[in-house]
C-alpha cells in the first residue's frame, strides 16, 4: 500500500497534466485538435527553453533571477543590430554572445566570490533591465520582418520555435543523464562540500550551469522575438518567476539534487500553457488566469512536498 | 576569544586591521549613505533641503515598514515574495470598503479591516509553509501571483478614487507615518533583542533542527513571522494607498525587489539565523538616498536601475567578505 502511495505520487504531475487535458477537451472539441496542441507547445516553448537552463541550475541549489533580463539586454541588442541593417545570423550571435557575458558575470561572482546566488543575480537583473532600457531608450521597438518570419517558420511542418524547445529538452536530458558533468552536477547539488571532497571542481560546475542558464535565456529570447516582432520595456519581466514555477511543477527541488528536464521540466513548462490555452479556449474570464494558475503550481509542488516528507524534516 | 587575539588580527598591519574593522562594522552601511550624501549634496542642488528630506521619508516609510517584516521572515531562513501583492490586494479591498463609491463605511473600520487582511493572508502562508511543509520561496511565489491576480479581478483593473478626507489625513501628515514607524521598528527591535521569541526566531534560522530539539516551537515561531510580515505589508498600504489617494490593483508593485535588496544590503542574511532591524533601516536609507540623489541629478531610470544594482551586489561581496573574515578569527 505505502509503495503504490508512493508510486503514485511519483506520477503526480503527469496525472495532473491528464487530467487538465481531460478536462479542457471536454468543454471544447477544438481544444484536443492536433493544431491546438502543437500551439501550446509553440506558446510553451520560450518558458520552456529559459526554464530547462533554469533546472541546471536548480539543481545545484542555486537560482538565477536574471533570466527574464538577459532575454530583454539580448532582444534589445539584436533589435538595434538587425535596425542597423545587419542580417539575422549577426543578431543571433549577439543575443549568444550577450547571454554568456550577463552569465559570466553572474559565474564569476557566485562561483569564484562565492556570493549567494539569489543577490547576485537579484543585482544583475536590476542592472540588465537597466542596460535594456538604455538601449532601447526606453521606447518599444518594432523589428524587420525577418525575426516574425523566423517564428513562424516551419522544418518537417513543426514550427521552428517547438523544434528549439524539443532540442533544449533533448540536449539537457542526455547531459544530465549520460555524462559525468551531469552527475557532478547532482553531486553538487547534493552537497556541495561532500563533492569537493569526492574531488569534483565544484567551482566549474556552478560557473557552468549559470552560462548554460544564460545561454537559454538568450535562445529563449530569440523565440520570443520571432513570436511578438518587438521589444517592449516589458520585455522578459517576471520570466524567471514563470520558469522557476515550470521546472519546480516538473517536480526539480528548489534544495538541489534532485529533479530532470525530460519529462520533468518539459511537463512543467506545456502543463502551465496548456492551462491558459485551455482558458481562452472556454471563454473563461481573463482575470482568473494568474488565479488559477498560481492554485495548479501550488497543488503541484504540495503533492511533490509528500514524496520526500520524511527526508525533510523542518524545511520553512 | 577574549583572551587570544585572532591570529590574522595579530599579524595584520595597522591599516589592515582598521580595514577589517570597518568592513565588519554594523554601521558600515550607514557610513556609506553619509559618505553619499557629503559626496554628492555640493553637485545635487536640493539634496539636503528640508523639502527633498521630507519627500525622502514619505517614500522611505512605507518600504521599511514592509522590509521591517521581510527581516523578521528572513531571519527565520525564510524568504515572503508576497508582500507587494498584499500591499495591493489590502488596498482595493480598503478603499472598496470605505470609498464614497464603494460602501462608505468609517474608515476606522476600513483601517482594521485592511490590517487584519493583511495578517490573516501572512498567516495563510505561514500556515502553508509551517504546517504542509513546503519551500517559502514557491508558496509566496504562488500566492503573489494569486494575490495580485486576485486584486486586479476584484477592482476589474481599475483604480477606486473617492477616499474619505479622514484616511486621506493619514498620507498627508507626514508625523503619523513617522511615528508609527519608529513605534514599530522599536517594538520590533525590542522582541527581537530582549524577548524569549527574538532568542527563538534566530534559533530558527540558524538551526531548525536543532531549534526544534531544544525544545523550540519551530512552526509557531515560523507562523507567526509571517502574520508580522503580512501585517506590516498592510501597514505600508494603508500608508501608501493614502499618499496617492486611491486604491490600486497594482500598488507596489514595483517595490518588490527594492524592499528585499534594501534588506539584503543592510546585512540581513538570506540563509537566516542574521538580521536586525537597525540595519534594515540602513539598507533602506542607503537604496532611498541613492534612488532620490540620482534622481536629483537628472539621470534617468536606467542609469538609477544601474547603479542600485551594482550598489545591491556590492553589499553582498562585503557580506560574503565579512562571512569569511568571521569564519577565519573564529
Amino acid at each position: 500500500m505505502k509503495r503504490l502511495y508512493q508510486r503514485l505520487l511519483e506520477f503526480a504531475p503527469l496525472f495532473m497534466f491528464m487530467v487538465v487535458l481531460a478536462f479542457f477537451g471536454a468543454q471544447s472539441s477544438r481544444f484536443l485538435e492536433p493544431r491546438n496542441l502543437v500551439n501550446i507547445l509553440v506558446q510553451a516553448s520560450s518558458t520552456g527553453i529559459v526554464a530547462v537552463g533554469m533546472t541546471f541550475v536548480l539543481l545545484t541549489a542555486g537560482v538565477d533571477l536574471s533570466v527574464g533580463a538577459i532575454m530583454f539586454v539580448a532582444a534589445a541588442v539584436a533589435g538595434k543590430m538587425a535596425l542597423a541593417g545587419l542580417s539575422l545570423p549577426f543578431s543571433l550571435l549577439a543575443m549568444l554572445v550577450v547571454g554568456w557575458l550577463v552569465s559570466a558575470f553572474n559565474a564569476l561572482f557566485i562561483a569564484r566570490l562565492r556570493v549567494p546566488a539569489f543577490i547576485v543575480t537579484l543585482a544583475t537583473l536590476f542592472i540588465g533591465r537597466g542596460l535594456g532600457l538604455w538601449i532601447t531608450e526606453t521606447r518599444a521597438m518594432n523589428l524587420p520582418d525577418s525575426f516574425l518570419q523566423f517564428g513562424s517558420a516551419r522544418f518537417l511542418s513543426v514550427p521552428v520555435p517547438a523544434w528549439l524547445f524539443g532540442m533544449a529538452v533533448v540536449l539537457a536530458h542526455l547531459v544530465l543523464t549520460h555524462t559525468s558533468f551531469g552527475r557532478q552536477i547532482f553531486a553538487v547539488g547534493h552537497d556541495a562540500e561532500m563533492a569537493r571532497k569526492a574531488g569534483i571542481r565544484t567551482e566549474m560546475v556552478m560557473a557552468k550551469v549559470y552560462l548554460i542558464s544564460g545561454t537559454c535565456a538568450a535562445v529563449a529570447a530569440l523565440v520570443t522575438l520571432g513570436q511578438l516582432g518587438a521589444v517592449s520595456p516589458k520585455f522578459g519581466e517576471q520570466k524567471e518567476f514563470a520558469a522557476i514555477a515550470a521546472a519546480v511543477l516538473g517536480g526539480t527541488s528548489l534544495f538541489g539534487g534532485r529533479g530532470n528536464v525530460l519529462p520533468g521540466t518539459l511537463l512543467g513548462a506545456v502543463l502551465i500553457q496548456t492551462i491558459e490555452n485551455g482558458l481562452v479556449m472556454t471563454n473563461a474570464n481573463p482575470y482568473l488566469y494568474p488565479m488559477i494558475t498560481s492554485v495548479v503550481i501550488f497543488v503541484a509542488v504540495f503533492f511533490e512536498s509528500l514524496r520526500n516528507r520524511v527526508s525533510r524534516p523542518f524545511s520553512a | 576569544m577574549t583572551i587570544r587575539k585572532p591570529v590574522a588580527a595579530q599579524r595584520a598591519r595597522p591599516f589592515t586591521q582598521w580595514l577589517v574593522g570597518l568592513i565588519s562594522s554594523e554601521y558600515l552601511v550607514f557610513g556609506l549613505t553619509l559618505l553619499l550624501v557629503a559626496l554628492l549634496a555640493p553637485f545635487t542642488p536640493g539634496l539636503v533641503s528640508i523639502a527633498n528630506l521630507l519627500n525622502i521619508a514619505g517614500y522611505l516609510l512605507p518600504l521599511f515598514i514592509v522590509a521591517i517584516g521581510v527581516t523578521l521572515v528572513m531571519i527565520t531562513g525564510g524568504i515572503d515574495l508576497s508582500v507587494t501583492s498584499v500591499i495591493a490586494l489590502t488596498s482595493v479591498v480598503g478603499a472598496k470598503l470605505i470609498s464614497a463609491d464603494g460602501s462608505a463605511t468609517p474608515t476606522v473600520v476600513g483601517l482594521v479591516a485592511m490590517l487584519a487582511l493583511g495578517a490573516g493572508l501572512g498567516a495563510v502562508n505561514g500556515g502553508i509553509i509551517t504546517c504542509l511543509r513546503l519551500p517559502a520561496f514557491i508558496v509566496t511565489l504562488a500566492s503573489m501571483m494569486f494575490l495580485s491576480g486576485f486584486a486586479v479581478w476584484i477592482t476589474q483593473s481599475k483604480n477606486i478614487y473617492n477616499l474619505p478626507a479622514s484616511f486621506l489625513a493619514l498620507g498627508k501628515q507626514l508625523s503619523i507615518a513617522l511615528g508609527l514607524t519608529i513605534t514599530l521598528a522599536l517594538c520590533v527591535q525590542v522582541v527581537l533583542q530582549r524577548t524569549v521569541y527574538g532568542r527563538w526566531l534566530y534559533a530558527v534560522g540558524q538551526n531548525p533542527t536543532a531549534a526544534y530539539i531544544s525544545g523550540v516551537p519551530v512552526r509557531a515561531v515560523t507562523f507567526a513571522a509571517y502574520v508580522v510580515s503580512g501585517f506590516c505589508a498592510a501597514l505600508a498600504s494603508v500608508m501608501l494607498s493614502a499618499r496617492l489617494e486611491t486604491g490600486s490593483p497594482v500598488l507596489g508593485r514595483e517595490i518588490l525587489l527594492d524592499i528585499i535588496g534594501a534588506t539584503v544590503v543592510g546585512g540581513t542574511s538570506l540563509f537566516g539565523g542574521k538580521g536586525k532591524i537597525a540595519w534594515t533601516f540602513f539598507g533602506v536609507l542607503f537604496l532611498t538616498v541613492l534612488d532620490n540623489a540620482l534622481n536629483l541629478l537628472n539621470l534617468s531610470q536606467f542609469a538609477i536601475t544601474i547603479a542600485k544594482g551594482t550598489v545591491i551586489l556590492l553589499a553582498a561581496v562585503l557580506d560574503a567578505t565579512r562571512h569569511r573574515l568571521g569564519r577565519q578569527n573564529a
